[in-house]
């Protein structure tokens, strides 16, 4: 297959432009093409995803390579997109006459995501890293008629830019104790003579903080809420699932196959992280009365339990860092979907606009209750499965403890997301109903499926997994 | 020997003067005597890289930072001009703010620089580069490509982003 | 070192000529009473009148920020057109992509009127 493998990198960059150019060449009213030609298109590169399974190469002695992991992430990403474009729909006209400009800053940001997945050096991860969080910056902001939206993006702009700063400080510190950026070589020479230098451990330190802060891991979670709030429904649902899962992508590549947990106890580090994380995520949710806010609290949490698997550093944890990044994709755009639903309608998101939404329509108040219990992890729903994995890596290695966190606090988060759906379904009603687009019905049908499917017939997404975690060993 | 000492003495010299711009942007009370002491700051920093050998790195840092990048922010300030603008540039001025910054940025400084004091750094100790302008491009162009576009459709997103912001701005 | 060491002599004797041959000129000039004439801030053209810190038009910044962008690219520009002669046709195709993803930008530019001056 040669470079052709990089081919959905290649077509995402194309399509990008087009849909870019596109809004500039058609008049006003045929700008509602480039929302189909974004989907179309990204349909198109995830089946050529699907058509390069199979196929692996490295690419610039280290620096890129295309395996079963990217192959794996390339798969999450474009999902995550395309669900959003086709959910997103109504929402769009609130961007009035920047919409083909809102699908183009989304395709460039799954091209960031895309790369970090499958950089096998510290430089292009850093480029890819920063085309998705410049893309995030301008999307969180694009609501310019609404102050919060604003907050939001110059908020993420200016502590993402120092979380940027001390990344890059890291790399910088991890190249001057191994004269190398490419991952394989890194490994090579403290494989070679083990350096327990001072600086390469500020550099781990520097390197996980940068990315716990794309994460939003406590401590470094202040501007998720802010931002999940004010940022267009959408874009926080991609925030929230892409950005999160693509950050956690790099990480795993770089912890397993840079720096090998055998010299560095790097382990322990992240199992504080995620207990701090899983506790104080959830604890805060509970006092949450705004969907969106409460959503980001939870996925705080979320990253938490997906720092487990990273932490438990097992096959069988890696396995659960797939497989529920996986899965949050669905549940979690499933409830920002209802959220963006209900939004349009009434806009508003607080509490009291989901309010008796039962009786106005059963059918979003359905997939919400099930998509928070999925991610609550009731069986037999996917998030289920997804911490089955998650926990049971944790105690193979020794982390009973943590594990035993995770599953009380699962039991905590159960209270605030069944709180939603009793709000839902007892609460009072007002009578407009909420109307829901073919496009958005499909979405909402695929993240439904998508999370009932994976909760009672997890083996093939375990396999899938499995044998992308297989590859970097 | 005495070239090391005078490379040792104009570095010292240079750093002072970068941090001593840096700390008067950070205290100044008119937002543009800051901005212009960030200026000062660039062409700083610019200073340490030719210190340091990395030409080409300095002429980025004078051409982008000092270059575009102040101009930039002296034109975002002037949009946004305050009627007094010796009070355009106003801090938390509480002690307790003060001393935990302090504090912090002393803890964090000392830590790293502990850090690197302590360790040999055998990988690229001496290592230095003859032609790096024509090793930028080879890499540029050759193991770095994906970076390389990836860079391009950054500068791409950032023009189409700043635009779309700035108009907005102007609509309201 | 040594020829930074030349940069850094000729610095210095940029900045000790102009002072020096202030001091001189100090030295040898009349030296009249101070009149209000006299105090003004020597000028080409008009006086200044106001303050000069004052709120500038958006142009100014939107014309910044994309010559931002595209002085950024001269950077990446640079190496390249240094080393075109080694480098071969595979570079030159890649800067002709990256040039051609950059004249999107400046398109899109043109069209939302980010150029035009009012």
């Amino acid at each position: 297959m040669g470079y052709l493998l990089l081919a959905p990198e290649m077509l995402l960059t194309v399509l990008g432009i087009v849909v870019l150019a596109l809004g500039l060449i058609l008049p006003q009213r045929g700008k509602k093409v480039t929302g189909a030609v974004a989907m179309i298109g990204t349909l198109g590169i995830l089946v050529v995803v699907f058509w390069q399974f199979g196929y692996e190469a490295e690419f610039f002695q280290g620096v890129y390579g295309i395996d079963a992991y990217s192959h794996f992430f390339r798969v999450l990403f474009l999902s995550a997109a395309l669900i959003i474009f086709a959910m997103a729909g109504n929402y769009l006209h609130l961007f009035s006459e920047r919409q083909s400009e809102w699908y183009s800053l989304m395709l460039f940001a799954t091209l960031g995501m895309i790369i970090m997945a499958s950089s096998g050096d510290l430089i292009t991860l850093y480029v890819g890293m920063e085309l998705m969080t410049i893309s995030f910056y301008i999307l969180s902001a694009y609501l310019l008629d609404d102050g919060r939206s604003a907050e939001a993006g110059l908020k993420y702009l200016i502590l993402g830019a120092l979380s940027s700063a001390v990344m890059l400080f890291g790399i910088s510190l991890i190249y001057a104790s191994s004269g190398s950026t490419v991952f394989a070589v890194v490994y090579q020479t403290l494989q070679a003579q083990v350096v327990t230098q001072p600086v390469l451990i500020a550099g781990i330190i520097l390197l996980i903080a940068g990315f716990a802060f794309k994460i939003a891991l406590v401590p470094f979670h202040m501007w998720a809420p802010d931002i999940y709030q004010g940022a267009p429904t959408p874009v926080t649902a991609y925030l929230a699932v892409g950005s999160k899962a693509a950050a956690f992508a790099a990480l795993l590549r770089i912890l397993v196959t840079a720096l090998p947990a055998a010299h560095y106890n790097w382990t322990m580090l992240l199992a504080i992280l995620a207990a701090v994380t899983i506790i104080t995520g959830n604890l805060i949710a509970l006092a949450q009365r705004n969907v969106k806010r409460l959503l980001a609290y939870s996925s705080i949490a979320q990253a938490g339990y997906i720092l487990v698997g990273l932490a438990a550093s097992n096959v069988y944890g890696f396995k659960g860092v797939l497989f529920y990044a996986m899965l949050y994709v669905f549940s979690n755009i499933g409830a920002f979907a209802v959220a963006t639903l209900v939004e349009t309608q009434s806009g508003s998101s607080d509490f009291d606009a989901f309010s008796g939404l039962a009786k106005r329509a059963p059918m979003l108040a359905a997939i919400m209750t099930i998509c928070m219990l999925s991610l609550a992890g009731i069986p037999p729903m996917a998030g289920f499965a997804g911490k089955f994995y998650l926990f049971s890596g944790a105690i193979q290695s020794g982390y009973l403890w943590l594990a035993f966190i995770g599953l009380i606090m699962s039991m905590v988060s159960v209270y605030y997301y069944l709180n939603v759906s009793r709000l839902m379904y007892i609460g009072k009603s007002s009578e407009q109903s909420v109307p829901v687009p073919a496009m958005a019905r499909v979405a909402l049908l695929v993240c439904l499926v998508g999370t009932l499917i994976i909760g009672i017939y997890p083996q093939p997404l375990s396999q899938f997994a499995e044998i992308a975690i297989q590859v970097l060993y | 020997m005495s070239g090391m000492i005078i490379n040792d003495l104009v570095f010292v010299a240079v750093a002072g003067f970068t941090l001593l711009s840096a700390l008067g942007m950070v205290l100044s009370r008119n937002i543009v005597h800051s901005a212009l002491a960030l200026i000062l700051t660039f062409l700083g920093v610019a200073a340490l890289f030719f210190n340091l050998g990395a030409g080409f790195l300095g002429l980025v840092q004078i051409l982008v930072y000092a270059g575009a990048i102040s101009v930039l922010i002296i034109f975002a300030i002037m949009l946004v001009m305050h009627s007094e603008p010796a009070r355009t540039n106003l801090f938390n001025t509480s002690l307790g703010t003060h001393l935990a910054g302090a504090y912090i940025a002393a803890l964090l400084t000392l830590s790293l620089s502990l850090a690197i004091w302590f360790s040999e750094l055998p990988q690229i100790k001496g290592k230095t580069v003859e032609d790096a302008v024509g090793m930028l491009a080879q890499l540029f162009m050759g193991n770095y490509v994906i970076a390389f576009e990836a860079a391009a459709v950054l500068l791409l997103v950032s023009v189409v982003g700043a635009i779309i912001l700035a108009r907005g701005a102007k609509q309201s | 070192m040594s020829e930074h060491a030349t940069i850094g002599v000729f610095l210095i004797l940029t900045l000790v000529f102009p002072i020096a041959a202030m001091i001189a000129a100090w030295l040898f000039r009349a030296k009249p009473e101070p009149s209000e004439e006299k105090l003004l801030p020597y000028e080409c053209g008009v006086d200044t009148q106001g303050p000069s810190q004052m709120r500038f038009k958006i142009n100014y910044f939107i014309y910044a920020l994309v010559f931002l962008a595209f002085d950024v690219e001269t950077i990446f520009l640079y190496p390249w057109a240094a080393k075109f002669q080694s480098l071969g046709l595979f570079a030159f195709v890649e800067m002709i992509i990256f040039i051609a993803i950059l004249v999107v930008g400046l398109w899109y530019a043109w069209k939302e009127g980010a150029l035009k001056w009012y």
